[in-house]
């Protein structure tokens, strides 16, 4: 391996990383709300599409940067994800009905209205937050001028990721140090067994689809100086976050952080050996591999190994 | 149901009454098919409002032959049969003797061949398949170039001013995408350049970064991408985040010859040539003058759709005023001896390279200098001279 081909492995594990970090965060709200819910929130890309129309109005309007905009539309979109859980969901919840998983099908019906209002309402046209700094980079070669590869790090990219990883280290502390927090893993282990311990289970629920809603719309601000945005593009991170939370293990906050960084790094390097026009097959690829050798995806691994100390 | 059938045969009933012929005494109808519902409506639409300035200004200078113009717009909804339909009905009931209009290639085809069935001379305006005008059609002539041609600006450019040896293409994995791809590979052959990469990726990508120090490593004297507007913006910004240094960075039309380009990719935009056909800033007779009449509307520049289809009109007006009569073949044979200076360029159409009555332009070769598209090639309708060789990012501010 010559120097040139180690910097081509070298900064696309770079990007890989990036890329993997970001998926994590989007994949961690999905895979919260599966654990407590036991329901796969299918409109999860749509409300990371709103976040991001919150964000780019913010800017347009006030001249907010989509990074401080993080402490604006994370909260409101936690607002907006109990609500859709008090109204929406809750009513369905409690109704008997002939398919069991009506809940999901709810969600795809909110995924569309969200997405179609967002048509009607700011057009089907592509956005995006013009940011000062968006394609400003760190190079080694500037820090160390003799350097046999040239590497380089984009400064947006490097900020959504720290971004990224503060948030999921406070999400951590919450869930484990808090007495919500263990409210919500206690429902999301046993449900039956957190209502006999006096959880509020439907508190719980409310607070969990918020959360999730809030990470996502986090995600989505952290996504819009390095992307740009449009009605339709909710699909697509939906099915991202859906791979992601499967290849974690349903439910696992951890596995989805690992089920996120594997998939980023996947891409990237799919795309750099084998051709980015094969990325979403490798994309599904990992998908039907993760279902048929780890059925419980990565945190059955986490499990595995505490269990055998 | 009855009132259904009553209605729909009063209906008919109508339509046979205020049928006959198109040209009447002092004025001269024609109907032109375009897509103005469905999901090239949009096109349409630009279309639909550039003929009517069109019309408007023939009007003003007294019409064609002292006629006035009438327009009636006809909505294909981007189907062939139903193209088809409408032009049947133009010819058969309205007896009009020259068709032209439509938006996407395949109505263009169907219209084509009812044109050639007819004896009617057919103008195609947008419609760029390059199998249109060359099915030995004598009836049906086209003033756009053919998809083939939309680079030829480039090519020439790339040949006389860069000189490349090698060249790395990336492209969307759609149809138009690897179209361009294809069409560029023959071009890279024939300027004698190396394809030192051909890459397809997924429309809505988030991160290029991969492919593109892939790019790097391989050094290429020419990255050449064909993509929509905001892969294009995408692409741009994270080549600068890579210091790609290649001599040139070409686009094929589509997303890097419109504004949005500059505005999302920033300065990352600047310097990257693309293919064209048509820019508002273009040096050609009356075409900066339809572009702000355009704008001074509808609040936006017209894309090159609205200038073919604004030229289009003067072509039509031209021929008819040089046509000893009216009838279909006059008509032909004046379109044959076209040879007009229009907004949208030069109009002439001929017969080589296995194509019938094509019209053969440089298409055009813009540059961003200064965060504005700049015409750069050919010399003679260049509002700027090319910055080349383009500075490396290193040194750039």
């Amino acid at each position: 391996m010559d120097a040139v081909q180690v910097e081509v492995l070298l900064q696309t594990l770079i990007a890989g990383i990036l890329l993997g970090g970001l998926y994590a965060l989007i994949g961690i709200g999905m895979t919260l709300i599966m654990g407590v819910m036991k329901i796969i929130n299918l409109a999860h890309g749509e409300l990371m599409m709103v976040a991001m129309y919150l964000a780019y109005w913010l800017f347009v309007l006030f001249n907010i940067d989509p990074y401080l905009s993080v402490f604006i539309a994370a909260p409101l979109m936690f607002f907006f994800g109990m609500a859709i859980q008090k109204y929406l969901i809750n009513p369905v919840l409690k109704v008997e009905s002939i398919l069991p998983e009506n809940q999901v099908i709810l969600t795809v019906g909110i995924g569309m209205v969200l997405a179609n209002l967002a048509t009607i309402l700011f057009t089907s046209d592509y956005r995006s937050v013009p940011v000062e700094y968006a394609s400003d980079a760190w190079y080694l070669s500037d820090f160390w001028r003799d350097s046999p590869v040239e590497l380089s790090l984009s400064v947006p990219w490097s900020i959504s990721f720290l971004f990224a990883v503060v948030i999921t280290v406070a999400l951590w502390f919450f869930l484990t140090r808090t007495d919500t927090g263990k409210s919500i893993r206690a429902t999301a282990q046993d449900m039956d067994a957190a209502v006999l311990m006096g959880v509020n289970v439907e508190r719980m629920r409310l607070i969990t689809f918020g959360l999730g809603a809030a990470l996502v719309g986090a995600a989505g601000c952290l996504f819009i100086p390095i992307y740009y945005l449009y009605p339709a593009l909710g699909g697509r991170f939906t099915l991202i976050a859906f791979v992601i939370t499967i290849l974690g293990g349903l439910g696992s906050t951890v596995g989805a952080i690992i089920g996120g960084l594997i998939l980023g790094i996947f891409e990237s390097l799919t795309a750099t050996y084998v051709g980015m026009g094969w990325a979403p097959v490798g994309r599904f690829a990992i998908f039907i591999a993760a279902l048929i050798f780890l059925p419980g995806g990565v945190a059955s691994i986490l499990r595995r190994q505490r269990l055998g100390k | 149901m009855k009132r259904m059938i009553l209605l729909i045969a009063v209906m008919f009933l109508f339509s046979l009454v205020i049928t006959g012929s198109s040209f009447s005494e002092d004025t001269v109808t024609f109907g032109i098919p375009l897509p103005l519902t469905g999901s090239k409506a949009k096109f349409g639409e630009i279309e639909k409002r550039s003929y009517e300035i069109a019309m408007e200004e023939i009007n003003a200078a007294g019409g064609i032959k002292g006629k006035k113009v009438v327009l009636v717009f006809e909505d294909s909804q981007g189907k062939p049969e139903v193209s088809r339909a409408i032009v049947e009905k133009l010819i058969d009931v309205k007896k009009q003797p020259v068709i032209f209009g439509e938006y996407s290639s395949s109505c263009s085809k169907a219209i084509a061949a009812v044109a050639e069935e007819r004896k009617v001379p057919y103008l195609v305006v947008t419609g760029a398949a390059d199998n249109i005008t060359q099915q030995n059609y004598k009836y049906v002539f086209r003033m756009n170039p053919s998809v083939s041609y939309y680079t030829s600006g480039l090519r020439s450019f790339l040949k006389e001013v860069v000189k490349p040896k090698t060249i790395a293409i990336l492209y969307e994995s759609s149809d138009f995408g690897t179209k361009g791809a294809e069409g560029m590979v023959k071009d890279a052959k024939r300027l004698g350049m190396k394809v030192v990469l051909k890459e397809k990726y997924e429309s809505g990508a988030v991160d290029f970064k991969p492919i593109l120090s892939k790019v790097k490593s391989k050094r290429p004297d020419v990255i050449y991408m064909v993509s929509y507007v905001m892969d294009a913006a995408l692409l741009m910004r994270q080549i600068k985040e890579l210091r790609i240094d290649a001599k040139l960075f070409a686009g094929g039309a589509a997303g890097f010859a419109i504004p949005e380009f500059i505005e999302n990719a920033k300065d990352a935009s600047e310097y990257v040539v693309t293919a064209t056909l048509w820019s508002p800033q273009v040096t050609y007779p009356g075409a900066k003058e339809f572009a702000e009449k355009y704008k001074s509307r509808h609040g936006k520049y017209p894309s090159y759709h609205g200038a073919e289809a604004y030229s289009a009109l003067y072509v039509i007006k031209d021929v008819l005023e040089r046509a000893k009569t009216w009838t279909p073949e006059d008509i032909r044979k004046a379109m044959k001896e076209t040879n007009l200076m229009t907004a949208f360029g030069p109009i002439k159409f001929e017969d080589r390279e296995g194509y019938q009555n094509q019209n053969f332009m440089d298409t055009l070769v813009l540059q961003v200098i200064n965060g504005k598209h700049e015409t750069i090639w050919p010399l003679e309708y260049a509002t700027k001279k090319y910055v080349y060789p383009i500075p490396r990012w290193r040194d750039r501010r």
